[in-house]
């Protein structure tokens, strides 16, 4: 079991693309935003179009059927695939397979939000979310589609430069993964927990003081250390 | 090979296909002739972007590239790299490129009359749940007219009459307005209403149930009440040419929530999920269809039923020839083999 919320699409080329289904909190804050940008409009076209009688008061509810229907669907089929609430927190919409949303699944997952608004206040489609590991509300299970985080999270930049030096003893490749990220990691962390950590591979790393040419210079720092046996096997010799 | 020699080895590839997807979001590129660069070769700003085939084949090889840097379990941020990439060009090479008129005119001549076919069980439910209701009060009403208090509140008696009596004037069925207003006022409301009947089908159908009971009864005792207060052509020849299309569509939404309910409730041999999933494929082009004749419903209320200048007799047969044109279009439009 893992605790990632992150889905595995599998692509026609045998690739795993990762999904970052987004949950509850960032969607109940776009609906929110999306909320206020369609009042905003609306209050904006009553002003305007309130003083005209009859063509006026029509137009009025065009705009109103516009907002609760059009607006959502015709965002998500423009590039971005997302409403602007949504784009404001990072999100975007698309089909569970990874793919880009196709316009009938549009339609179908914004037209069950009144399925999801059932009995009250969303209560079915955050229930459902709630529910689920992917965070799909009713509209989005029907439909086959998904919330998804747009950006990626970087937790590991590229190495620090440093002089390569060869492990204590030959390392498994979980051993390899794990020195390669810990040392990925070592721009975002401070010297001393990057010490820490790396004493915990006291066992892999080379010897304090030792050095390629057989002086004994000054004992060098774990973290230091750990991030030259990752240049190493990057392949610098 | 080292993570090292990779990537200094397939860099120029990454960055090429990077220029190429950008060159295409832009809508670039398509002016300079692309070429193939040499091996070894490191893209700069001043080499041509690569072209749509080209950057199809770089896909394909940073795929590979992706599946060996994981296999191999090179470092955190190569494999990033790669997965950001393929990720990216994965959504604009898979991107729908027709939003064209093709598929518009597939699903309005073929696939939106197949699908409503397909639906025939279910729109006979529908149908029956619908029209049980208007028969059966319709009858009650007629027989006493005090009965229509039971479903309609006196306050709404009395609008009705104000719409269909003898007072009604020039413009009928409404209370008041202009032909516009009304229009807006009814696609709000009609087209809410349907696409609240199809989604509540997802209730194991018994929220589409309602509504066209609901529905039934309402235009049933109003029906009934109208005629017996002998305001029967004035109301017929209202409805004649709009319902066609209105009730057609209201029938249809809750037809389309059935098989929803119906998916859920007996998934045969789906999980309920994939049942599910696959009535809503099913079920979209009559959601198509329905909001379609609901907005034509909605102009011919607003600007030909309620004119009360045009004699009776012209709307009946106006109103015929669509019930016969609806008729027509769900049931015979698109047979006959595949054309397309």
């Amino acid at each position: 079991m893992t605790l990632d919320t992150t889905l595995l699409a599998e692509t026609p080329e045998g690739i795993a693309i990762l999904l970052r289904p987004a949950g509850a909190v960032p969607r109940v804050l776009a609906y929110g935003l999306d909320l206020f940008i369609r009042l905003v409009v609306w209050s904006v076209a009553a002003a305007l179009l309130g003083g005209i009688n009859g063509v006026g008061v029509g137009v009025m509810l065009i705009v109103l059927f516009a907002l609760e229907w059009v607006y959502p669907i015709a965002f998500e089929l423009l590039p971005g695939a997302a409403t602007p609430g949504k784009r404001i927190l990072g999100l975007q919409v698309m089909m569970d397979t990874g793919l880009p949303i196709t316009p009938s699944a549009a339609v179908t997952r914004n037209l069950l939000r009144v399925a999801d608004f059932a009995p009250v206040a969303y209560a079915f489609g955050l229930l459902a979310m709630l529910l689920r590991s992917d965070f799909k509300r009713l509209g989005d299970i029907v439909a086959g589609t998904l919330v998804v985080h747009a950006d990626k999270v970087r937790l590991a930049g590229a190495l620090p430069q440093a002089e390569p030096l060869a492990p204590r003893v030959p390392l498994t490749r979980a051993q390899q993964v794990a020195i390669l990220h810990l040392a990925g990691r070592a721009r975002r962390l401070t010297a001393e927990r990057i010490d820490e950590l790396a004493a915990l591979a006291e066992n892999a790393l080379p010897p304090a003081n030792y050095a390629p040419g057989g002086a004994s210079p000054a004992p060098i720092r774990p973290g230091p250390r750990l991030i030259a046996v990752a240049q190493w096997l990057m392949g610098q010799r | 090979m080292t993570p090292r020699q990779f990537e200094a080895r397939y860099e120029p590839s990454w960055v090429e296909l990077e220029r190429g997807l950008t060159a295409l979001d832009s809508g670039k590129g398509a002016d300079k002739k692309p070429r193939k660069l040499k091996a070894g070769e490191f893209p700069t700003d001043s080499t041509p972007p690569p072209g749509a085939a080209r950057v199809a084949q770089l896909y394909r090889q940073c795929c590979e590239h992706l599946a060996l840097a994981r296999e191999r379990a090179y470092p955190p941020h190569l494999v990033d790299r790669l997965e950001a990439l393929t990720a990216r060009a994965h959504q604009r090479i898979y991107r729908r490129h027709d939003f064209g008129l093709g598929a518009l005119r597939d699903l309005v001549l073929y696939d939106a009359p197949a699908a409503v076919r397909a639906l025939r069980w279910h729109l006979l439910v529908a149908t029956l749940v619908f029209a049980l209701p208007i028969l059966v009060v319709g009858v009650a009403t007629w027989l006493d007219p005090h009965f229509v208090l039971t479903i309609v509140s006196a306050e709404d008696v009395r609008r009705y009459d104000g719409m269909y009596g003898p007072e009604a004037g020039e413009h009928l069925g409404r209370t008041s307005g202009d032909d516009w207003h009304m229009f807006g006022f009814y696609i709000m409301n009609n087209v809410g209403l349907s696409f609240q009947s199809y989604a509540a089908g997802l209730i194991l159908g018994v929220g589409s149930l309602f509504m066209a009971a609901y529905n039934g009864l309402n235009f049933g005792a109003l029906a009934g009440f109208l005629v017996s207060r002998g305001d029967s052509e004035r109301f017929f020849s209202f409805v004649v040419t709009h319902s066609a299309f209105e009730l057609t569509a209201l029938v249809l939404s809750a037809a389309a929530g059935l098989k929803l309910g119906h998916a859920v409730l007996a998934p045969g041999r789906l999980t309920r999920t994939q049942a599910l999933m696959r009535a809503a494929r099913e079920t979209s082009p009559v959601v198509f269809c329905f909001f379609t004749m609901l907005i034509i419903a909605a102009a011919l209320e607003a600007f030909w039923s309620s004119a009360g200048w045009i004699a009776p007799g012209v709307k009946y047969a106006v109103g015929g020839g669509c019930w016969a044109l609806v008729f027509a279009y769900l049931g015979l439009q698109g047979r006959g083999g595949d054309a397309r």
